[in-house]
């Protein structure tokens, strides 16, 4: 039994154990307990995270000629650490009070289930993560594909089943291509072996490549939610039930891009992705790979920017920095995918206190809406300040931890003189400043609602995840280094020169980058900021939130001036244009044309002369049969075939 | 890929910073900003007045200003992040400074980068609109919205042209860059539309003249400014020198060469200030969309026919 | 051994005798249509303990003691044996019991097991012939027996392109018999590859096709399916979609083996097979009514299994029985929780609250078809790409992109069902919709216990998937093997051909 097992064995257990006792109440803590021992027993394998031998399980499975094993090697622990400690955070979010209040509203079962799915998907992560062959990735993809839907499904409303069922027609689209390329990887290479694989890969010829390729990356692209895949996301992650989404949005789309790092970059190689040339363009297959992240980070980001409810605004945010991290593994340099791959963890650290704390909030006021939501900074401080240092990540603005991904991802673009996709993640950048703001603003400045006067802070245990994680977005944002020696680790696994890094962050001769002195002057800035403003500055008066200034009138308590409708009205006027909703048509298009042509197939069942039918398809197979034998032949055939008996 | 980029290599050796060297540059580099920049909001007023036909404030008028704005007695606080909002507008650009180099004095600037310059200048910006949040004066958070898409109009050009001179000189140190144009060329030889986009993009930045309609003393009751009073006001307005002195330094020392001395240092910055002071006024002020189209044509166009040539 | 005949010829006897023995006494009629299916269960699995090693040997009995090719003879091997054991038991399953059926009913559920366990034993084309009309015939009159009007009419329908189809076939066996002399299959296989490696051979494959697709489910014979299935009870319609089908599949890819070597005989079984699976999803995504959409399903299932067999070499062999053995359960287990769910689908709302069981295993259920990993159905369609990928023929090519579409679309109707079925209290789409005439009914012990012990059948195999898939390879190779088949029936010609090769 190695290690690995003992974590498999002991997730699997705790699922069956979960599901068996989900009715109880201490069905909460024991969760907690659960996601806390796995993650001890992950820390086992912590010599992973710093370039250890993989571990591999003892259990293998032999089918139809094909062995399945399952290993863990470094990126893997990487990702399962970000899984693990999420579920953890999670399950110890929803033990408390917001548990109380979730099984209250719904029911008992209900919460017995989420923690269910909880576990589920945990599991499947795991077993995804562990696959040591192409096949038992996929069946680790499915099930991850299928526990993902078990937790937006749990929510019974309208939108969020909607929102689930689109979710798993695109998970099937993507699992189908993947399914595909692995049978066309098999009858290419004869192996679904990862080392196997990878030696036959490099008898294939571009086309037959760029063919996998393709498969491969529309497979793991739906999972990421890239562009033109990147409708069912946000809808089903803002939807899912508040801890759920914790989660969700956390760790789950990025299952996609560890697939997408074994299969494209570890297997098949950037090199030989690089090599195909897209013919009447002047791009290769990586730098159309490349575009199609920067173009996720562009467009989901602004849409993002148009909602009006917090929670899908943040599930957006996810789709888009999806689109960093793809663009970062797609530069292939080693700084750019350390960049990719540490902006797994930074994302999963803010976008779970930014859901944590989104959820806090409808927690004590029953909304995420922003039209119904403002001024909440004075009754929630705490969360308030976690939101603010989540956001800060989130926009990659330093000293967060957001900053330094972001940083990696821009200098390799810029030694990689990529003028255009620099811009474009830029851009990026700039509509999520804008947007977080919205965010921000909307839910916790401005004027508090008079049906707010009396929301407390959130809960303690909803408050200490959030904490938690305030700190480790800014540690982690001081000191890069810790995380940066697991990034390392993994790009070893992956193949790829491991990025050259000290704890302050990436020494270069053109110019590096030292966050622990950045961070450091900040705060002295700050400090000289506050001298100057509390020791120079009078005494001020605190004063109401009413009491201000409004051109002569008086504002009452009975009219709300809070402004979150239309916020960035004068951008809207100018880019609004631009919306144009692409996407939804061609989406629209295509279920009218699955329409149409079911309609058509349903004509035929419907045909009323089933002799005639008959009659006609003989004649039709006959014909194909006539015509499929060359003509001499035919005329041969029948002559002699005929009436030689 | 650049002949130069060797060049910058070899001449830019990473130096271990210990604190102690930092320390004395830690507060003198502020020192000097706030000095200058309070020179150039003079010498702004001024040239105003000279076009105006007026004879312009007295030399110590920003000094009594800002005396006056933290002297008065009426202070009104909206809450902590009301206050934090104007501290960290001040500490951001503080922080800004000490990672720009300037003749005698690189600060950290090693340790950061212009990428890491670029994205601090944006922490002022962010502070600023927490703290004009928490007024809540739906007036200031309406000027609030439209000073972050004026960020976004200018931001855009401005990253294109930090992009277009990183990748000439293949470095993103800005130390580097200007030792490189000191013993070369000065940039604005060797990318004339980068730097004219530079230009361009500068007009924004400084948040003047057109392009200043969200803190324009006529819509001073429709602005961020809308709650901010006495020692808050006062905050704003050192906040303003600084962000002049920072515009102009990052403009000298990715397009003029930085400074050699402090008489070529200075010279240069107020030259590179006067530029835009002197267009501003024959321009009236441009609506926010109007200013994130113009920004999204002009400036981007031309810098990136810039990198095109420096690519 | 040799009481394998005894599998056809007491239900036979029965089948005659049933009637008159229910007019002394109807008990005793019944009780002999169940002991006849008991006995039969035991026969095989006293052959199967007493010849082990049929999993390598195959064995042909010559009925009445004469050898073929003049005399007639069954052949027994694994996959005859197994569907010889699927008929009576899926019979007994299925059996009509708790309605007060005549006994003209159960007279023909005797006929439909004669003629079936016939026609997969049987090694003689004019044998398979004569058990298909029989099979046909019965099954004609156990739809109209149904009684209603709507069964009638369907069964009118079933029955003209059924009897076309069997001309249609006829006429394929004559040709066959002209060119040949002969109507053993072992005998023909042996003369197939100059014989019938012909446009005319060719021709008689594609009536045969034609004719045999009508029970087969194929592409453009299957129009019945929809009516029929939607008119007869859930019993009835899980027998003909789960072994009817199968068996008459199972048929055709013996001939195919047998008989028609030539590449254009899979080419047109795959055009066919893909026509099949897009047509049938298509229309199940707009079914509206529970049974529709499973019988829907059931020919795009078919044309999958069409597809799959259309691939040369022991994968598509293998990717074909797959299907065919997990649609074989999977279909019938459907087909008996739509007992309680008949009618609209709008019907449905919320149905998992009263029934989370039954839900729950219709989920498993098509979690299996859709072939979702870890469940067998997955280890189906696993099979299927990979068999579709390693041909280079642009149909096959074509299939590898038709299949996937067709599972998307798949999954999109079966789980807005799911999603129907789960929708929670007072839903207004629930409360208006005028579509909502009856409640759904509840469901019969048997049928749900029939879905659950499926359920929990799909789930062993996963855990035992090693056995199961040496299984598999072993069904694929003796099924494949044309030599074998040869050298079974005459021992002594396969020797001297051999020798004479040498």
């Amino acid at each position: 039994m190695t290690v690995l097992d003992d974590l498999l064995l002991f997730t699997a257990l705790a699922s069956v154990a979960i599901i068996a006792l989900r009715r109880f109440a201490s069905i909460s803590k024991f969760s907690v307990v659960v996601y806390a021992l796995a993650t001890v027993l992950l820390i086992k394998m912590s010599a992973l995270g710093y370039g250890g031998e993989p571990v591999y399980s003892s259990f293998t499975v032999n089918v139809l000629g094909q062995i399945l094993q399952w290993r863990f090697d470094a990126l893997s622990w990487f990702f399962a650490l970000i899984t693990l400690v999420s579920a953890l955070l999670a399950a110890f979010f929803m033990s408390g009070a917001w548990g109380e209040k979730y099984c209250k509203e719904h029911s008992k079962e209900a919460y017995g289930l989420l923690q269910v799915a909880l576990i589920l998907n945990v599991l499947s992560m795991l077993v995804l993560l562990a696959s040591g062959d192409l096949l038992s990735l996929f069946i680790g993809w499915e099930l991850v594909s299928w526990a993902s839907f078990m937790m937006m499904a749990l929510n019974p409303d309208k939108l969020a089943r909607k929102a689930a069922i689109k979710y798993i027609v695109y998970a099937m689209a993507g699992a189908m291509a993947f399914l595909m390329a692995i049978a066309m990887t098999y009858n290419m290479t004869g192996s679904l072996d990862y080392v196997q694989v990878m030696q036959g890969m490099a008898h294939l010829s571009n086309s037959q490549i760029a063919l996998l390729v393709s498969l491969y990356v529309m497979g793991f692209g739906i999972k990421m939610g890239v562009i033109p895949f990147h409708l069912w996301q946000a809808a089903a992650y803002a939807e899912t039930p508040g801890a759920g989404a914790v989660f969700m949005g956390a760790i789950s789309a990025r299952m996609g891009l560890y697939a997408l790092l074994v299969v494209i970059v570890q297997i098949i190689g950037l090199t030989r992705v690089a090599a195909i040339e897209i013919p009447y363009t002047f791009l290769d297959m990586q730098n159309v790979l490349a575009w199609v992240g920067a173009l996720t980070t562009i467009i989901p980001t602004y849409i993002a920017l148009k909602q009006n409810d917090a929670r899908h605004l943040l599930a957006w945010h996810g789709v888009g920095q999806g689109g960093y991290m793809l663009l970062g593994v797609m530069i292939s340099d080693s700084i750019g995918t350390a960049g990719g791959i540490m902006h797994v963890f930074n994302h999963a650290t803010y976008q779970a206190a930014l859901f944590m704390t989104v959820t806090a909030v409808i927690y004590r006021t029953g909304t995420s809406n922003f039209s119904k939501l403002g001024g909440l900074v004075t009754q929630m401080p705490l969360t308030f300040m976690v939101m603010v240092v989540s956001i800060i990540g989130l926009a990659g603005i330093p000293p967060m931890n957001g900053f330094v991904s972001k940083w990696l991802i821009y200098r390799a673009l810029l030694l990689d003189g990529q003028p255009l996709l620099f811009v474009a993640a830029v851009i990026g950048t700039l509509g999520t400043i804008l947007s977080v703001y919205k965010l921000v603003h909307n839910t916790f400045l401005g004027q508090l609602r008079l049906e707010h006067q009396e929301v407390r802070e959130a809960p303690l245990s909803m408050l200490i995840p959030m904490l938690g994680l305030a700190i480790i977005i800014f540690a982690t944002g001081v000191m890069p280094g810790v995380v940066l020696d697991w990034v390392a680790a993994a790009q070893i696994a992956v193949g790829i020169a491991p990025v050259e890094h000290n704890l302050g962050g990436i020494e270069l001769v053109q110019g590096g980058l030292d966050m622990i002195w950045v961070t450091g002057i900040m705060f002295y800035g700050f400090a000289v900021g506050a001298i100057i403003f509390y020791v120079l500055g009078g005494k001020s008066k605190h004063i109401h939130q009413y009491d201000n200034y409004a051109g002569g009138h008086f504002l009452t308590s009975k009219v709300r001036y809070h402004y979150s409708n239309h916020f960035y009205a004068g951008l809207m006027h100018m880019i609004g244009g631009w919306y144009r909703n692409v996407f939804i048509k061609l989406e629209h298009a295509l279920v009218s044309l699955v329409s149409f042509m079911s309609q058509f197939s349903e004509n035929f069942y419907r045909s009323s002369q089933p002799v005639m039918l008959v009659a006609v398809v003989v004649v039709l197979a006959l014909y194909f049969v006539l015509g499929s034998s060359g003509g001499a032949e035919v005329s041969a055939g029948v002559s002699l075939g005929g009436f030689n008996q | 890929m650049n002949s130069t980029s060797e060049f910058v290599t070899s001449e830019f050796v990473t130096g271990n910073v210990s604190l102690a060297d930092v320390l004395p540059q830690m507060i003198l580099m502020p020192l000097i900003a706030f000095v200058s920049g309070l020179l150039m909001i003079l010498m702004y007023r001024k040239i105003a007045a000279r076009l105006q036909r007026r004879v312009g404030p007295p030399f110590f008028q920003p000094v009594y200003d800002i005396v006056k704005l933290y002297g008065k007695k009426t202070q009104i606080s909206h809450g902590l992040i009301h206050d934090i909002g104007i501290v960290v507008a001040v500490g951001g650009y503080v922080a800004a400074v000490i990672l720009l180099p300037i003749p005698g004095m690189d600060g950290i600037a090693d340790k950061g980068g212009i990428i890491t310059l670029s994205y601090v200048l944006m922490v002022p910006s962010l502070g600023l609109a927490l703290g004009v949040g928490q007024c809540a004066n739906p007036n200031g958070s309406i000027g609030i919205s439209r000073a972050l898409t004026a960020m976004l109009a200018y931001d855009i050009p401005f990253i294109i042209v930090v992009f277009g001179v990183a990748t000439h000189y293949q470095s993103t140190s800005l130390v580097g860059m200007i030792n490189y144009q000191q013993t070369h060329q000065w940039g604005i030889f060797e990318m004339p539309l980068l730097a004219a986009a530079g230009l361009f993009t500068l007009q924004g930045m400084m948040g003047k003249h057109p392009f200043e309609i969200y803190v324009a003393p006529a819509e001073i009751a429709t602005g961020p400014m809308v709650e901010m009073s006495g020692k808050y006001m006062g905050g704003l307005f050192v906040m303003q020198s600084f962000q002049f002195y920072v515009a102009s330094v990052l403009y000298a020392s990715l397009f003029l060469g930085g400074g050699s001395n402090w008489f070529e240092f200075l010279l240069k910055i107020f030259f590179v200030v006067e530029i835009p002071i002197f267009i501003s006024f024959l321009f009236p002020r441009y609506r926010t969309e109007d200013m994130v189209r113009i920004m999204w044509k002009w400036p981007v166009m031309i810098a990136l026919i810039g990198i095109a040539f420096v690519m | 051994m040799d009481n394998i005949v005894l599998l056809v010829v007491l239900p036979l006897l029965a089948a005659f005798l049933m009637p008159v023995v229910a007019r002394s006494s109807e008990v005793l009629a019944r009780t002999l249509g169940l002991s006849v299916l008991f006995i039969s269960i035991a026969i095989i699995l006293n052959v199967w303990n007493q010849s082990g090693q049929i999993d390598s040997q195959a064995v042909s009995i010559a009925i009445g003691g004469f050898l073929p090719p003049l005399g007639i003879n069954f052949y027994v091997d694994q996959i005859s044996l197994f569907f010889a054991l699927a008929v009576p038991v899926m019979v007994l399953l299925f059996w009509p019991w708790n309605r007060s059926t005549s006994i003209r009913e159960y007279s023909l559920m005797m006929l439909l097991t004669a003629s079936a366990s016939g026609l997969i034993l049987s090694g003689d084309l004019f044998n398979i012939y004569v058990f298909y009309e029989l099979l046909a015939i019965a099954s004609y009159s156990l739809v109209a027996i149904q009684g209603r009007a709507a069964a009638v009419a369907a069964s009118f329908r079933y029955l003209l392109m059924g009897s076309v189809g069997s001309v249609m076939m006829l006429l394929g066996i004559a040709i066959i018999y002209t060119q040949t002399g002969t109507l053993n299959l072992a005998h023909l296989s042996l003369l197939a590859p100059e014989k019938l490696n012909n446009i005319l051979g060719l021709g008689s494959f594609a009536l045969i096709l034609t004719g045999m697709g009508v029970k087969a489910e194929l592409f453009p014979v299957n129009s019945w399916v929809p009516e029929v299935y939607g008119s007869v009870s859930s019993n009835l319609a899980a027998l003909m979609a789960g072994l009817l089908s199968k068996l008459a599949v199972i048929v055709i890819v013996r001939l195919l083996i047998l008989l028609f070597p030539q590449p254009e005989a899979l080419q047109l079984m795959a055009v066919l097979g893909i026509m099949g699976v897009i047509t049938g999803e298509l229309v199940a995504w707009r079914a509206k009514d529970f049974v529709r959409m499973l019988s829907f399903s059931s020919i795009g299932q078919l044309g999958l299994v069409f597809l799959a067999f259309s691939i040369p070499g022991e994968m598509g062999m293998m990717a074909g029985i797959a299907i065919v053995l997990h649609h074989m359960v999977v279909k019938p287990a459907l087909f008996m929780l739509a007992t309680g769910w008949r009618g609209s689908l709008e019907n449905l709302s919320g149905v998992a609250r009263r029934s989370p069981f039954a839900v729950l295993l219709f989920i498993v259920l098509i979690l299996s078809l859709l072939g979702i990993p870890p469940l067998p159905g997955f280890w189906a369609k696993y099979l299927l790409m990979v068999g579709l990928s390693s041909q280079d023929g642009s149909i096959y090519t074509l299939g590898m992109f038709i299949v996937p579409v067709a599972m998307i679309i798949e999954i999109a109707y079966l789980f807005r069902l799911v999603m129907i079925m789960y929708r929670k209290e007072g839903d207004e789409a629930a409360v208006n919709n005028p579509d909502i005439k009856v409640a759904p009914q509840s469901h019969s012990k048997w049928g749900l216990a029939i879905a659950a012990s499926v359920a929990a059948m799909l789930i062993a195999i996963v855990l035992q998937l090693q056995p199961a898939s040496d299984k598999l390879v072993s069904l694929a190779s003796q099924l494949s093997d044309r030599n074998q088949y040869i050298s079974t029936v005459f021992p002594q010609i396969h020797t001297v051909r051999m020798q004479s090769i040498k």
